[in-house]
């Protein structure tokens, strides 16, 4: 059963195929025999799941049908607040983050019906491309022991890709979905700024943050972010603009549409392997009557730098107390990268603001006005040995985060949608990573082409050997 | 202070000042009227048209 994509879970359960207990239960009897090997989860509700789980089957059996999502099991990042549950937000403290209000995108899944499961392990303070934890445990890759899992979202990746839940939601400051999704060959969605309410998580970046969904295909993402997406008045950077229904346009033809392959930079320091995915995606794409181009983007090293500055002297204001009063607590990494934001002035935090706004500008307009769609690689490599890549000296470290995320932290300096979904596997079973970037507030869009891609690849139908 | 605390506080310091750098030499010709909030506005004005 925990095979099954999230909405064809949804609608065996609606037919009364199944119960929504016995998928809560398969899911329990998965995260028992396999979270000791993945340490995806940090908070188990069994015993609210299984309650919940009961509760909808009676409500279903009465005829009561809660939403979409009535009776699917789902697990969230450890940044979301839920009411009763502790938020370590990945430090050893295990109810770090505290909210008066449930975290928005959660209580929407909760009233379409979904079942929580429990939280999620993530990078410590969501600061980390790897899926390492010091506290928590390091989430191991479902597909190859030993490998990262991709971060900071790191056990809702593993989660969804092992099937220990059939969704999850992740949040995404620099690269935090698309990473671990790519590194676990699943679906995630990093929806434009403000499509999505950050109410209720913790935040690391007000100005870079997202949530999104991380799913097993392309229509679950489509349904997860048709139900957390919209304004609230918890937030007030999340956007009125109407989200529309892009589940029912994930079959529209791709013909006519354009896509770029970019001309510089994100191609560069990648594998052959990785440049070989994208460019057989494009292919396919192309063959499905898409106009695949090559486009030289405006320079991605500006948005990186304007992240940079955007990001440290963000994080450091939201992470002062830890960082200043009880710094020994954190990761090395991790207080090496806070301590960044001490040292940035105002003068250039506003700078980078002003800067962003010129660069989106300048982006949206010159490439959409060319393409529909922009195709990159998410991650420069296969998921690499993670001994390999957290092995000190701390510096080193620090840099190699900076490598692995290069492709990704652009697309938060913009706020675009960017869909992250499978490009293929390495010969020794490791996955690649496609990534779409569209138009501001054009989920379609890139859902739709994700979809004829993932249609046409079919790398859904392969399972990691967990 | 150690020598491998020395070595951080000047490994954060010149991060700090690269990023500063970066960021300086692409304002020097911003618009007066460009602000940060004009980010907002381009994602609105850069969405499809229905």
């Amino acid at each position: 059963m925990t095979e099954l994509t999230l909405s064809e879970l949804a609608a065996a359960i609606a037919g009364r195929k199944v119960s929504s207990l016995e998928a809560t239960e398969a899911c329990l009897e998965r995260i028992g025999r396999l979270n000791a090997r993945l340490r995806a989860f940090i908070t188990l509700d069994a015993e609210g799941a299984r309650a919940r789980a009961r509760a909808l089957d009676a409500d279903l059996a009465a005829g009561r049908r809660r939403g979409p999502l009535h009776g699917v099991p789902l697990a969230y990042k450890d940044l979301c607040h839920v009411p009763g549950l502790p938020t370590s937000c990945g430090t050893r403290t295990a109810e770090y983050f505290t909210s008066e209000i449930e975290c928005t995108a959660v209580a929407r899944l909760s009233a379409a019906g979904a079942v929580t499961l429990g939280k999620l392990n993530m990078t410590e303070l969501a600061l980390g491309p790897f899926g390492d934890n010091p506290h928590h445990g390091d989430v191991d890759n479902p597909w190859k022991a030993g490998h990262v899992s991709g971060g900071s979202s790191s056990g809702s990746g593993a989660a969804v890709a092992a099937g220990l839940a059939f969704g999850a939601l992740g949040s995404d400051t620099g690269g935090s979905i698309r990473l671990p999704a790519a590194c676990c060959g699943i679906v995630g969605l990093k929806p434009t700024y403000g499509r999505v309410s950050r109410a209720g998580a913790m935040p690391l970046s007000w100005s870079l943050d997202h949530l999104g969904p991380m799913t097993r295909s392309v229509r679950d993402a489509a349904l997860m972010l048709e139900l957390i997406a919209g304004q609230d008045p918890h937030d007030a950077t999340s956007s009125p603009h109407p989200v529309g229904t892009p589940s029912a346009t994930l079959e529209a033809p791709v013909r006519g549409l354009r896509v770029a392959l970019p001309e510089n930079y994100y191609f560069d320091g990648v594998t052959d392997e990785a440049r070989a995915a994208v460019e057989a995606a494009a292919r396919a794409l192309g063959s499905l009557g898409a106009r695949v181009e090559t486009l030289r983007l405006p320079d991605p090293a500006a948005l990186i730098d304007v992240a940079g500055i955007l990001a440290r002297a963000e994080s450091s204001s939201i992470h002062t107390r830890i960082a200043r009063d009880r710094p020994h607590e954190l990761g090395d990494a991790v207080r090496a990268r806070l301590e960044v934001g001490f040292h940035v002035s105002a003068h250039d935090y506003l700078q980078a603001g002003r800067l962003r706004a010129r660069l989106t500008r300048e982006f949206v307009d010159e490439v959409f006005g060319q393409v529909d769609a922009v195709l990159t690689p998410t991650i420069p490599e296969a998921p690499p040995l993670r001994a390999a890549v957290t092995a000190p000296p701390v510096d080193e470290v620090v840099r190699r985060m900076g490598r692995f995320s290069r492709l990704t932290r652009p697309f938060n300096t913009l706020g675009l949608p960017v869909l992250a979904v499978p490009a293929g596997f390495t010969p020794d079973g490791r996955p690649l990573g496609l990534s779409i970037a569209g138009r501001p507030f054009d989920e379609a869009t890139v859902l739709r082409l994700g979809h004829a891609w993932e249609q046409a690849a079919d790398w859904r139908a392969r399972r990691p050997p967990v | 202070m150690t020598n491998s605390e020395r070595d951080a506080r000047r490994h954060v310091q010149a991060e700090a000042a690269a990023l500063a750098g970066a960021v300086e030499r692409m304002a020097g010709d911003l618009a007066l009227g460009e602000e940060p909030s004009n980010f907002a506005v381009a994602l609105v004005a850069g969405a499809p048209r229905d």
